[in-house]
């Protein structure tokens, strides 16, 4: 619980930096949304496995108490990891070494084909900025176009997202949709390309106020 | 055209030059004994003892032989405003010795750059170097407005690169978000006179009281510093540059923003080549960015780039245009005992530095420096813990910004010594020979000359001994991100907040 918590404090965290860091002079730094993004994603993972290990207190996990033991894994099965969110609510270790087998299936939508130029580069979509950097007004609502707003009322199907970037703010905003409607709407967090979340449906806990303004905030 | 150099704004002084009334890049035309010229940076009037410049380049033991710690440092100089409130235009943010080390500039967040100039030895007073006053002022970029994205670009001067001297002028490139400026300081210290058509002031005379003919002739006069823009590398960056580097042929040098590493030259300003490129197809996979770049300091066709992701990348020109095939790989395995959340952003290298014999580079993550043999790619050599007792409060340095500082490091001229800035105006040396290191402080409470600096310990847990400072009574508003080492001597440069802090050793 406590660990859940301090996921969440950091996410909310995170999203409240991420939204701040439009404002400043200069734009968006491509750098620094790039390491909100990545420690958004790790307080994501760490939310979800401590949310999964909460409510299954039947299975026999390794018990996640702080973010070190979920981060034993190579960077290959972390991408893997990344590029398919609902990987985050197995939070033992073992089927993350593995899941080098299961991406291609997880991530149709994902897998952009790119020669491969180095390999450690992880396929993971930390933040989508589209070419520009900048505040490029979108000349569509794109969550008009997903059918939800970050509204806690919103049932849980999402549609696949669009495959080409429109600006950088709309993919932006689509990344924390998608990121954080699992909290949002009290259920599980099913990405549209996933395959079915394996965590049972938690009791509806009412949405932290505060992340759900925030996350609203930089969403609009 | 010389309209696109042209400012247009009034130049506010700089606070390092506090005794200067502010100068204008198009001063009107009487406070010129020459007449102006457009696209002048903007000059002042200095007064300084002719001579040579030959006595200050005495060469004097180098670090190398005593090691960071036999050395005494001693407070030399402080330049720019005592208040504590700090304007956002004042925070310096990169510091140059330029190749002699007779020059020293830096850049801030308003967009100017301020260079010192030793004084020349002084052969009775030989205890004491010469000390760096000002010598130029000038407003290198502006802030501008981007229409087409709705972006404003910031006018801070991200790094300063001197370019050898070729002349009597010396050349510099300075560089904010977007542009790159090649700027020419010269000095003037004799003018024409004795027209036959203008009077001294410049005024015409009546041609009919022209009644002789004469020759001018130079005269002396006080010796003006003058600043102009050469040339202005525009519009070939998307993201924001973080690097320039020139290259040993002197012709050439690169630019690294985020995601793309381009070569100039530096007298062709309306087109580079781009010669690595990392953007992925689709920005939704990118997982890492460049941030730093650097041009060996012998090999001409050699450079390297470092990633958010804690990886070098050496690339040779000659293996093809586009080197996004990397030479060599740096990279060290990570140490699993020591993972955390924050692991990874602070894997990222702020900073890359090879050092002057050619044969290591140095880096700079946020954690530790890292020295680095050419020949070997698996890890580097020696490691060099700046702050490890802030391992445990990454947390809150997420919290207050701090985790994202960029800090930078420098070697010293022999190579011996390396050094870097850390929290509470804290700066760092470690001494690769003996492997010892020190703390010391910037700070205006040791300010009178030839102090001796006192080494600082920072007491990671349990017992304060006397004189330790506890972690949680670090200000981690005082930070120091720029530090400079002269070349050729044992004097550093250390940027605080917005004061430049100049340090000798005991002579």
């Amino acid at each position: 619980m406590e660990v859940q918590k301090e996921a969440q404090r950091i996410m909310t965290l995170s999203v409240w930096k991420m939204y701040h860091s439009r404002m400043q002079r200069g734009g968006l730094r491509l750098h620094r949304s790039l390491q909100l993004s990545l420690v958004m994603r790790s307080a994501r993972e760490l939310y979800l496995s401590a949310k999964v290990e909460a409510h299954e207190p039947e299975v026999p996990l390794p018990p996640v108490r702080s973010p070190d033991p979920r981060l034993h894994q190579s960077r290959e099965a972390e991408a893997v990891a990344e590029a398919a969110p609902p990987d985050g609510e197995q939070p033992s270790p073992e089927p993350m070494d593995t899941r080098e087998a299961p991406p291609a299936e997880e991530t149709p939508a994902r897998c952009a084909p790119r020669p491969a130029k180095v390999s450690r580069k992880r396929r993971n979509s930390s933040l989508s900025d589209g070419g520009d950097v900048g505040l490029v007004p979108s000349k569509k609502a794109r969550l008009e176009e997903e059918g939800e707003g970050a509204s806690a009322e919103v049932s849980d199907r999402l549609q696949p997202p669009p495959a080409q970037a429109e600006g950088a703010f709309p993919n932006l905003a689509r990344v924390l949709q998608r990121r954080f409607s699992g909290l949002l709407n009290c259920s599980p967090a099913a990405p549209p390309t996933a395959p079915p979340a394996c965590e049972a449906k938690p009791a509806c806990r009412p949405a932290d106020s505060m992340l759900n303004v925030l996350v609203r905030a930089v969403v609009a | 055209p010389p309209s696109c150099w042209l400012f247009c704004s009034p130049l506010l002084p700089s606070p390092l030059t506090p005794a200067l009334s502010p100068h204008r890049c198009h001063p009107p035309p009487s406070a010129l004994s020459t007449p102006p010229s457009p696209g002048e940076g903007g000059e002042f009037r200095k007064q300084r003892p002719r001579g040579t410049q030959q006595g200050h380049h005495l060469q004097r033991n180098m670090a190398g032989a005593g090691g960071g710690n036999d050395i005494q440092w001693c407070f030399s100089q402080v330049k720019g405003a005592v208040d504590d409130d700090v304007a956002e235009a004042d925070i310096i943010s990169t510091v140059e010795f330029n190749h002699s080390g007779e020059l020293l500039a830096t850049g801030d967040k308003g967009g100017r750059v301020v260079i010192f100039q030793q004084e020349q030895e002084n052969k009775i007073q030989s205890h004491s170097r010469g000390e760096y006053n000002v010598y130029s002022t000038f407003q290198s970029h502006e802030p501008e407005f981007d229409y087409l994205k709705s972006l404003e670009i910031e006018e801070k001067i991200n790094k300063i690169r001197w370019l050898p001297q070729k002349n009597a002028a010396q050349f510099l490139l300075s560089t904010n978000d977007k542009t790159i400026k090649l700027w020419k300081i010269s000095e003037r210290d004799k003018r024409p006179e004795g027209y036959n058509l203008k009077e001294e002031d410049g005024r015409y005379r009546d041609p009919t009281t022209v009644t002789t003919l004469r020759v001018p002739v130079f005269r002396p006069m006080d010796l003006m510093v003058e600043a102009s823009p050469r040339r202005i590398f525009a519009n070939a960056h998307t993201y924001h540059i973080n690097s320039i580097s020139i290259n040993s042929d002197y012709e050439t040098y690169l630019s690294a923003d985020d995601l793309r590493i381009n070569l100039w030259h530096l007298e062709i300003t309306d087109r580079s080549f781009n010669i690595v490129d990392i953007k992925p197809a689709n920005m939704e996979e990118l997982t890492e960015v460049i941030t730093a770049a650097e041009f060996h300091p012998n090999s001409c066709n050699t450079f390297v780039y470092s990633s958010s992701k804690g990886t070098i990348r050496l690339c040779d020109m000659r293996a093809s245009a586009l080197c996004d095939r990397h030479s060599k790989l740096f990279e060290e395995p990570e140490d699993p005992s020591n993972r955390s959340f924050f692991s990874e952003i602070i894997s990222s290298i702020s900073d890359v530095k090879f050092s002057h014999s050619g044969r290591y580079m140095m880096t700079r993550d946020y954690l530790s420096v890292k020295i680095w043999d050419l020949n070997m790619e698996n890890r580097p050599v020696e490691t060099y813990q700046v702050h490890e007792y802030l391992r445990s409060k990454l947390c809150s340095l997420y919290e207050n910004d701090c985790i994202f500082d960029k800090f930078e490091c420098c070697w010293n001229g022999s190579d011996s010594v390396v050094m870097t800035g850390s929290y509470n105006n804290f700066f760092r040396m470690f001494d690769r020979n003996t492997k010892r290191d020190i703390t010391l402080e910037a700070s205006r409470e040791n300010n009178k000359p030839r102090t001796v600096l006192k080494p600082r310990k920072v007491c990671a847990s349990g017992k304060r001994k006397k004189d330790e400072i506890s972690v949680d009574s670090l200000d981690f508003n005082k930070k120091i991100l720029h530090t400079a080492w002269h070349p050729k001597e044992n004097i550093i440069a250390v940027a605080t907040t917005n004061n430049l802090y100049i340090f000798q050793d005991k002579v």
